[in-house]
């Protein structure tokens, strides 16, 4: 190092390596003493201002009531077990969000490139409209529509079973009974040996070029399995729900509150409309040729979609794909507007009483760490799908 | 004995003509066909209804009555006519644009001056010289049309047809914005001009400062937009440089701030900008939320454009730098004089396209308390027993207004494409 520094006749502000360190140092000095001053400054004006910040509060019983939890919480619980409930209240959105965004939004796409004009026009309409909406526009004008449905007693009833009024939907769902846990373990080993036997036939039908039937196989075999055993142990009992006492209650079953259907619909049409893009410029991107050379050796129009177009605009859909999932994600966040308790709507409402910039830190961290898990995911799959060989 | 003459062969389908059109895009084949029939049923079916809604049962008196408050929100009457003035230098320079792109700009401003001409004529009540000022915005579209020259690729226009051979020397001294830099002071002098006539000045009579506070709906939206796209544009391409840089520190600042933007809801930040950002000014200067609004969506938007300009510069070929460096240039040079210029060039659509989202997002500033469209829209429903079932048109309006803004500025950003030529240079 010395010795480069100190190179002959070359004076040491003309020196290369000498310029280069002392760039990087002023650089590192500038950078941090930035985020040094801004935190201290921070840090000394919520001392001086007495504006309340710290973490001891999470431990502290939260009062305040969420209107609607996946796992069972009362008001008396810690503002921590508040947040996770709250949190996953996001994840539910989040997760039923993601799945059918995707299914729409891949239906959208492929009726976009239809050879139907009406179906493209209809599909490129759908597209157009709602990406250009502001999604709590979008949130507003569904929650107005579930307002607007009539009252429990005289809501919408089909065969008895499923419910949509004002306050929301409710759905018959299972209720786990004593056989559930041997149940789910026989499902479990049923769905293991349904993968081996999948494995093991498809091998033997590229090697031999034998009809296997693997997919056919591996299914009756989880499918077999799982239901025999239902038969036998009868793990779920079907709870539907009813109306109890005359102000109309409904009681039993699963329950989608109003405001969370508002957001799931937004939520999935607005992104769908995104998804149907990507869709449209990943099956694009797939050279005529391959779709030409697949309808010449006699695949149908399905079967070309299915196997030959498909498995390549993949590549092409599923990093931009990923990030709109990010993007639904963080777009859950907007239930605060419309009533439904997510993460922000929740840490929002206990700001009245516990202090602000510690909660919305823990929700920033949150967020944060879903779109870590979510970049994770595509940098999993960018590894799986990179070409092999050559 | 005779023989039977074979069953001529039908001739095959014609492909020419409505008929030919119908059979090849809509019953190609009888499943296609059945796919029509059941579409264009739902089809007339949806649309009937909501024709019959929009034009017999919707009660738009929720929106007429106020229409004033969901486009300048608490703004003062008596500065209404700072307003129309802006919409005149406005009208100025989408006339500039449609003389310089005419395919890009033309129906941009024809519907521009559409709006103003059927706001300006709309029986309602408004004070005669505010419909004076609007309808002014024609001739001013014309007037912006004339100060500039024809582009030398372009073909004469049909006035300058009609004009004929005798008016050209005189159109011709009549173009005063000919050179890029004058095009350039005139939008700067215009936006300078603008934000003083909405904003104010205090001492100046007739210029009374506005409360910032007051400013809102669509406008607020489009402001926060505008200078959110332009004050994020230096900053992220600094940004960008330093996530580029051999600087280990720098460089893994800038990507810590570009991922933690990135990563969390505009809607947190805005939480925690309402409680820190006011804590970094002197406890006597109360910052008004717009400012606090428009920081914000700066800081949110840079983060975004950094990974934008990030992209257009890995998307110049190598071989411009290695030619940059092969003349002797310095790395600075280099980045500054050859990959960030036809980089930035490179993300033009991207640009339009953040423009458009960040516009969508401006919607979430109700958050810190400020009135903008759709706020102003959602008290105006939710606060008001009057309108209490008025939500749908409320709400059907505000997204009207969005989508004809979004949708026609990413058909804006397609052409001009076309026209800076990305893709085929």
């Amino acid at each position: 190092m010395t010795r480069l520094l100190y190179v002959q006749g070359v004076p040491i502000w003309r020196n290369v390596v000498a310029l280069r360190w002392a760039v990087q140092v002023v650089s590192a000095v500038v950078v941090l003493s930035t985020i040094a001053l801004f935190l201290l400054n921070v840090a000394r004006e919520i001392e001086a201002r007495d504006i309340p910040f710290g973490f001891t509060f999470v431990n502290r019983a939260a009062q305040i009531p969420i209107g609607e939890a996946v796992i069972p919480y009362q008001p008396s619980d810690s503002y921590w077990y508040g947040l996770v409930v709250a949190g996953l209240n996001t994840v539910r959105a989040s997760v039923l969000g993601v799945i059918l965004a995707t299914a729409i939004g891949i239906l959208v796409g492929v009726a976009r490139l239809s050879p139907n004009w009406l179906l493209s026009r209809i599909a490129l309409a759908y597209i157009e409209v709602f990406r250009n909406i502001p999604l709590i526009v979008q949130l507003l004008f569904w929650l107005t529509i579930v307002l607007t449905l009539p009252r429990v007693v005289e809501g919408y009833v089909i065969a008895d079973a499923i419910f949509i009024n004002n306050s929301g939907l409710y759905l018959p769902w299972f209720e786990a009974q004593a056989g559930f846990w041997p149940w789910a373990l026989i499902t479990a080993i049923g769905v293991a040996l349904a993968v081996y036997a999948f494995r093991r036939l498809s091998r033997r039908e590229i090697e031999t070029g034998q009809p296997s039937y693997p997919l056919l196989a591996a299914s009756v075999i989880a499918v077999g399995l799982s239901l025999v055993a239902l038969l036998i142990l009868g793990p779920l009992a079907i709870d539907i729900p009813q109306i109890e006492g005359r102000f109309g209650r409904l009681q039993g079953g699963a329950q989608l509150s109003g405001s969370f259907m508002a957001l799931l619909v937004g939520l999935v049409i607005y992104t769908s409309a995104f998804i149907a893009e990507i869709v449209r410029a990943g099956i694009q991107s797939v050279g005529k040729g391959q779709t030409e050379a697949a309808r010449s050796v006699g695949l149908s129009g399905m079967l070309t979609l299915r196997h030959v177009t498909f498995p390549q605009a993949l590549r092409v859909i599923i990093p931009p794909l990923i990030s709109q999932f990010l993007n639904l994600t963080k777009n859950s966040s907007l239930a605060a507007a419309i009533g439904y308790p997510d993460l922000v709507s929740v840490a929002n409402t206990m700001t009245q009483i516990a202090p602000a910039i510690s909660l919305f830190m823990i929700v920033m961290v949150s967020y944060l760490s879903m779109s870590l898990l979510y970049s994770l995911l595509g940098n999993l799959y960018n590894r799986m799908i990179r070409f092999k060989g050559a | 004995m005779t023989a039977r003459a074979a069953p001529a062969p039908l001739p095959p389908a014609t492909t020419v003509g409505l008929l030919g059109w119908l059979r090849q895009n809509l019953f190609s084949s009888r499943g296609n066909g059945a796919v029509t029939v059941v579409l264009a049923v739902v089809l007339v079916w949806f649309v009937f209804n909501l024709g019959s809604w929009v034009f017999v049962e919707a009660d738009w008196t929720v929106i007429i009555s106020r229409a004033p408050l969901y486009i300048v929100g608490l703004y003062p009457y008596e500065g209404y006519w700072r307003l129309c003035i802006c919409l005149l230098l406005i009208s100025v320079l989408l006339g500039m644009a449609w003389r310089a792109w005419p395919n890009a700009a033309r129906r941009f401003a024809f519907g521009f001056g559409a709006v103003m001409l059927f706001v300006g004529v709309f029986p309602h009540e408004m004070a005669p010289d505010h419909r004076a000022l609007l309808l002014l915005n024609l001739p001013l579209i014309g007037l912006g049309y004339l100060l500039t020259p024809r582009p030398a690729d372009a073909s004469p226009g049909r006035l300058e047809a009609m004009a004929g051979s005798a008016l050209s020397p005189a159109l011709e001294r009549v173009a005063i914005f000919s050179t890029p830099r004058r095009k350039v002071i005139a939008v700067f002098v215009a936006l300078v001009l603008t934000m003083i006539l909405i904003l104010g000045i205090a001492g100046v009579p007739g210029l009374d400062p506005v409360n910032p506070q007051d400013l809102g709906g669509l406008m607020i939206n489009l402001l926060l937009a505008f200078f959110g796209i332009v004050c994020s544009l230096p900053i992220g391409i600094g940004l960008a440089l330093g996530r580029r840089s051999s600087l280990p520190i720098l460089k893994v600042a800038c990507v810590i701030f570009i991922e933690v933007i990135r990563g969390v809801p505009l809607i947190t930040l805005l939480f925690m900008s309402r409680h820190i950002l006011p804590l970094t000014f002197p406890e006597d200067l109360n910052i008004d939320r717009v400012y606090l609004a428009g920081i914000t969506i700066t800081i949110f938007s840079s983060a975004y454009m950094a990974e934008n300009v990030r992209g257009g510069m890995a998307a110049v070929h190598p071989g411009q730098a290695e030619a940059a460096r092969a003349l002797g240039l310095r790395d600075w040079q280099n980045t500054l004089l050859i990959t960030l210029p036809q980089g930035l060039r490179n993300i033009i659509p991207a640009i339009v396209g953040q423009f458009i989202s960040l516009f969508k997002d401006t919607s979430l500033v109700y958050f810190i308390g400020m009135l903008d469209l759709v706020e102003m829209g959602r008290v105006s429903v939710q606060g008001n027993q009057e309108f209490i079932d008025n939500g749908r048109e409320v709400y059907l309006f505000i997204a009207l207004v969005f989508w004809v803004f979004c949708f026609s500025m990413s058909f804006i950003s397609r052409r001009i494409e076309g026209a800076l030529g990305v893709g085929r240079r």
